[in-house]
């Protein structure tokens, strides 16, 4: 394959064609239609990231019955458990019914009664939800086309072209056989590119940190990576997720065990459902299963037809035949933990700016790391509905700042530094022997997926944990592929490895449990000691950590007395 | 996913075409064929059994057969008795 130089150049590069590189690709050629705005996509844009095969809802607040305030409070009690920042999450509140109106103008159906109002569905005392159709992305895109976004497809991001702390571009490479590889000149860039999964799970776990590693090689800091553990229940054979199965769990003696954790129905899993499941297990009380009926633990699914897939929307059919599939393998309801991971730990202020000069982080990548959902691996962040509209608020902050910005144009890239990434990029391609990516990438699930290891952590355990990710990190440098496929599973190795050593990092170094983070050694929240965000860098090619005090006393909602 | 072994049925009869299929995969599983305007299954050891291929196609060309027993959720089962 011959490798062909491509020079290209534009004021703005959004990496990932998702819901929130939509977005704000959108939002930035309303405001200014002369920006030359450029998306690069490793799959296609509109069929990207986790927005077009999740749960496809949008959070809805009811602003008339709730204030912003009374969410915020139930939020930090609840579920962020005071590590967030109360403004990020009171101005994403207070934009909800912004953002349903841009959806709803840029072509997404999102559903309407008669009287023009959304048709909303309640969820609970501060949240409700709307469906939307799962081609919310495709319609995200053809609007981008019109409004003459450039899009590049099948283009995966290498690296970032950084000079005294100044974005002034990026390196990116074809996915297919053709041998493009690009050098792209940007005054600004923002990653759009999901969170971390490894490469794990089915469905919605489709981030692979792409960005995040690469704002970590740049130099960007990283906050909250501790938080993305999150491990949902799946039935035991077909692995399909059961959503809210946490409240209906029974251990093999027919015990209730959901009231060993909760007294009440959660927004959404805790990490307490994990560890019970462990501790039942380990007690010889298993397999744990579900159990529908009377309440507590609610009405059975409804059992039903097989149904017509010829007269479906695609939302509705991919839905269905998700669903027949696990109907069709497992005949009971045992449930095991699989990991989902959700890591987004790019360090972003309230204007998705990372701390490097010129980059922006937005949606999944920088969830936990804009500190908005707090002590808890997002999205959604046990907050349903709010993986989509993250998204969007992310990107419409960006963006906002972004028209607002000063355009200078950067320093030229030299040949050399052009050269520099080609070889990092294409170095699988032509190396005569080394290691399948997927040896590492099952190294690091090794590390990651055992509930015992990351959700429920003691010392010694993230010590068996971390002999896995050592073995990857000794392999990583000498992966080899043989086409343009495998070079990217070799980047995304090198992705998830980092991940999951930034996840151990820092859970090593947070003693005590909050929120969704939990350890058997220290089973205690310690807001003396740790009401701090953990703040992973990249210093010189080493790891390192320092923390930082939440500015508690300057938020509405303060520590209980 | 990694390592598995879902298999993927393509009824090239039905196919019209369209290149949705191809778009929808975010796995890079299927490639398209230029000249015979159809897709190619070119990496089916990648495949996450999403469906979306499935889901997207209007003309019933593509079927996914999981197998399920060759993905691994990695607990640690046997310490747990």
């Amino acid at each position: 394959m011959e490798i062909k130089k491509n020079v290209l150049s534009c004021d703005v590069l959004i990496a990932g064609g998702g819901v929130g590189g939509l977005t704000c690709a959108i939002e930035l050629k309303e405001q200014n239609p002369a920006l030359d705005v450029m998306i690069i996509e490793k799959q296609f844009a509109g069929f990207g990231g986790k927005a077009n095969k999740g749960g496809g809802v949008l959070q809805y607040f009811q602003l008339d019955k709730i204030t912003p305030l009374d969410f915020l409070r139930f939020h930090v009690n609840e579920i962020g458990c005071f590590l967030g920042d109360q403004n990020v999450m009171l101005k994403y509140v207070e934009m909800n019914h912004g953002m349903l109106d841009k959806l709803s103008s840029w072509g997404v159906s999102v559903p309407k009664n008669p009287d023009g109002s959304y048709n909303v569905m309640p969820t609970g005392p501060f949240t409700a939800m709307i469906r939307v159709e799962l081609d919310i992305t495709l319609r995200m895109r053809q609007r981008c086309e019109k409004l003459g976004v450039r899009i590049l497809d099948k283009t995966a991001l290498s690296g970032f072209y950084v000079k005294d702390g100044r974005i002034r571009g990026a390196s990116a490479y074809s996915i297919l056989d053709d041998g493009n590889f690009y050098t792209i000149s940007a005054k600004k860039a923002v990653l759009a590119t999901g969170s971390q999964n490894y490469r794990f799970g089915s469905m919605w776990g489709s981030g692979r940190g792409d960005g995040i590693a690469i704002a970590y090689r740049a130099g960007a800091e990283m906050r909250n990576a501790e938080f993305g553990n999150f491990s949902q229940l799946v039935r035991y054979k077909s692995h399909h997720e059961v959503v809210f199965g946490e409240n209906n769990m029974y251990n093999a003696k027919g015990e209730f065990i959901t009231k060993n954790f909760t007294d009440h129905r959660q927004t959404d899993i805790p990490s307490t459902a994990i560890r019970e499941w462990y501790v039942q297990m380990m007690a010889g009380n298993g397999p744990v299963h579900l159990e529908f009926g009377p309440p507590p633990g609610g009405a059975a699914p409804e059992k039903k037809d097989p149904p017509d897939l010829s007269k479906m929307s695609y939302g509705d059919k991919f839905r269905t035949l998700n669903w027949m599939d696990s109907q069709s393998v497992d005949t009971d309801f045992e449930v095991v933990p699989s990991l989902i991971g959700e890591q987004s730990c790019i360090r972003t202020d309230g204007n998705m700016r990372t701390t490097v000069e010129g980059l922006y982080a937005i949606g999944d990548c920088s969830y936990c790391g804009s500190g908005a959902p707090g002590a808890v691996p997002a999205p959604p962040g046990r907050n349903r509905g709010s993986g989509i509209l993250n998204a969007v608020f992310a990107g419409i902050v960006a963006a906002d700042d972004l028209a607002a910005a000063e355009y200078r144009d950067p320093e030229p890239i030299a040949e050399t530094e052009i050269n520099e990434s080609l070889d990092y990029t294409y170095a699988p391609l032509f190396r005569d022997e080394g290691y399948d990516p997927k040896e590492v990438i099952r190294l690091v699930q090794e590390a990651m997926a055992p509930s015992e290891y990351s959700v429920y952590m003691r010392e010694d355990r993230m010590d068996e944990a971390m002999k896995f990710v050592d073995k990857a990190a000794a392999m990583v440098d000498d992966l080899k592929a043989s086409d343009m496929h495998g070079v990217l599973s070799c980047h995304e190795a090198e992705y998830i490895l980092l991940s999951a050593q930034m996840h151990y990092f820092a859970s090593r170094m947070r003693k005590e449990s909050r929120g969704w983070f939990l350890r058997e050694d220290y089973p205690e929240t310690d807001n003396k000691n740790w009401l701090k965000w953990i703040i992973v860098k990249n210093v010189n090619g080493q790891m390192t950590a320092e923390t930082e005090d939440v500015p508690i006393e300057s938020y509405p909602v303060k520590l209980p007395e | 996913m990694i390592g598995t072994n879902h298999r993927i049925e393509f009824d090239p009869e039905k196919c019209v075409g369209c290149q949705m299929c191809y778009k929808a995969c975010f796995v890079d599983v299927i490639r398209w064929d230029e000249a015979a305007r159809r897709p190619i299954f070119k990496y089916v050891e990648d495949c996450e059994h999403c469906f979306c291929c499935m889901s997207v196609c209007r003309r019933d060309a593509i079927r996914v057969i999981p197998d399920h027993e060759s993905e691994h959720l990695l607990q640690h089962f046997d310490r747990y008795r």
